[in-house]
């Protein structure tokens, strides 16, 4: 090999020497300055007895929540930690000890899902409860007033089950608004809007709705105060998605008949529903056609039943019952129903005596005997009644 | 083999087979961007690892060299503005094995050396390790109150007095949880 190859040759060596050393340089800059480069204290090479974020935020996670909560105490830094890593952090999910019971089927367990509520008694001032199927209380907390402490409890706490908003003011937009917050979990199955809404607008009961959406399958409004008319328009409810069960029934004695711009396509919505629709009850929504029931039963028809359907078994018939109950409703009336959809279904009178006008007792129906359906259509108050979720706490 | 230096004067050099060396993810990635270059004649120094520390960290990879990959999740980034809801799933129940368990230094005098493992840990991104001694940490804070954790974890409390009194009317509920 000649000088001059040799001294090429060498030339290359020395260069890749230099380039794998430049390359080294590079990956101890970031090794040293790693993802956390911003976090560390200037002494940190010398320092290492105190943990970066990532290991304290994985250290959190495996905490308890009511300790991660309590944990805030500990100093600024890690208040800041636990506040800005909330979304990661472990939620508890409040619910009875469930009872050794061998025989209990999988399902059944699943549905004893805890109800939450929220009073709002005194001016301010926030209790939230949580509670089994049968009103018993698990656990109660106060909150003083201020938004800062509802957004606090529910960085911790997982909301299933039925969301009850009970006494006073307790939907108010404050405690809406808190509840519909991006890194949230909030996902109820059912909500139920009792108690009064004078504090409540459109826009955050339609932002709630929406965050509820994917999982809620429910929605009441019942025995409502101070709801005004215009809070509830299809818009606003359609924002919950595609419900099974609907039920707008105010609380009106003497007070002039609402009349909410609910129409068709919340009916048409239910009608949509993931499984089968279960009730539709409305009570003063003038926009509700006897051509929009015309088109429901039809949907309604077209619906297989599903085995896996959590639905209302009628004892009476032992069928799957779907009830439309209209009330106070301008455009819907037996009269007006039989007009459009006598050919599609029966008719029948409610012998009892509840009904306060004889032309309510009128009721219709239609049955899908080989899928084990009906189908019926109402008009007096009374058959809200089948769905009003009480008070959970009522008499307890 | 790969050769890995401590930050101490002079570096202590410890000698590591590749595939143990690989489970930290910062030098994998650091191995496989250098591919071409001779990199078993090459140390790698780790300027912020100390020799016992290292001594510490190349025990543990070659132990678990042989351990299956972890099973990787995309981290949930803490986002105010991510409109995507809170991801339910809890984390899956980390175990400390036995060998571990004997591994980690848990006396109490030895917390920093635990605390100075759990930086490398960090910044050589080696999740696994990083899990068991957080989950060590966890455990050994679970119930504690909030002074015994404070010193614990060597941290001041850089609170005022006032700013005390808020807290903890603000998170007062927690005793009911």
């Amino acid at each position: 090999m000649s000088m001059a190859a040799l001294k090429a040759e060498n030339a290359r060596l020395q260069a890749e020497i230099g380039r794998l050393g430049r390359a080294l340089g590079d990956f101890n800059e970031r090794i040293v300055c790693g993802r956390l480069a911003g976090d560390l204290p200037d002494n940190f090479l010398e320092q290492f007895s105190q943990l970066p974020d990532r290991p304290l935020e994985q250290v959190l996670r495996f905490l308890p929540a009511r300790q991660v909560a309590q944990m805030r105490h500990v100093s600024r830094k890690f208040n800041h930690l636990i506040t800005k890593c909330s979304k990661s952090m472990p939620k508890k999910k409040i619910q009875e000890e469930e009872k050794e019971e061998e025989d209990d089927e999988e399902e059944e367990s699943r549905r004893r899902s805890s109800s939450v509520l929220f009073k709002s008694c005194n001016a301010g001032e926030l209790t939230v409860e949580w509670l089994t199927d049968e009103g018993r209380k698990i656990a109660v907390m106060k909150l003083a007033g201020d938004e800062v402490a509802l957004s606090e409890l529910l960085r911790f706490i997982h909301i299933g089950g039925t969301m009850y908003f009970d006494d006073g003011v307790s939907a108010a937009d404050k405690v809406l608004d808190q509840l519909s917050k991006s890194w949230l979990t909030v996902r109820p199955e059912m909500v139920v809007f009792s108690g009064y809404l004078s504090q409540t607008s459109r826009v955050s009961l339609r932002a709630f709705l929406k965050k509820v959406e994917p999982s809620v399958k429910k929605l009441h409004f019942e025995n409502t105060r101070n709801m005004p008319d215009s809070l509830l328009s299809d818009n606003v409810i359609g924002a919950a998605g595609r419900l099974d069960g609907l039920l707008v029934m105010p609380a009106c004695w003497g007070s002039e008949p609402h009349n909410f711009s609910i129409g068709d396509e919340t009916l048409l919505a239910v009608a949509d529903a993931k499984c089968q629709p279960l009730y539709c009850c409305l009570m003063g929504c003038s926009g509700i056609t006897t051509g929009g029931i015309r088109a429901f039963i039809e949907k309604w028809m077209k619906k297989e039943r599903q085995k896996a359907d959590v639905g209302t078994f009628d004892f009476h018939t032992g069928l799957d019952l779907c009830r439309l109950v209209f009330y106070k409703c301008a455009n819907v009336t037996p009269a007006a129903v039989e007009e459009a959809c006598g050919d599609l279904l029966k008719k029948e009178t409610i012998a009892s005596a509840y009904s306060e006008d004889m032309n309510d007792r009128a009721f219709y129906f239609f049955q899908c005997n080989s899928s084990k359906r009906r189908l019926e259509i109402r008009f007096n108050t009374d058959s809200f009644r089948f769905y009003i979720l009480d008070d959970p706490t009522d008499g307890h | 083999m790969i050769q890995l230096c401590s930050n101490d004067d002079p570096p202590v050099s410890f000698t590591v087979p590749r595939k143990a060396v690989e489970l930290s993810k910062t030098i994998k990635t650091m191995l496989e961007d250098l591919e071409g270059f001779d990199m078993e004649q090459t140390p790698i120094p780790l300027p912020n690892v100390d020799a016992p520390t290292l001594e510490l960290i190349v025990k543990w990879v070659e132990q678990h060299q042989d351990d299956p990959p972890p099973v990787e999740k995309p981290r949930v980034e803490d986002d105010d503005s991510d409109d995507s809801d809170a991801d339910d799933d809890q984390e899956p129940e980390v175990v400390i094995p036995e060998w571990d368990k004997k591994f980690l230094p848990t006396d109490d005098e030895q917390k920093n050396q635990l605390f100075k493992l759990l930086n490398a840990a960090n910044y050589l991104e080696i999740k696994p390790l990083l899990d068991i001694g957080c989950k060590y940490v966890a455990d050994k804070i679970s119930g504690q109150t909030v002074e015994w954790v404070r010193d614990y974890l060597n941290m001041e409390n850089d609170y005022t007095p006032e700013e005390e009194a808020k807290l903890k009317e603000e998170i007062a509920w927690a005793e009911g949880l």
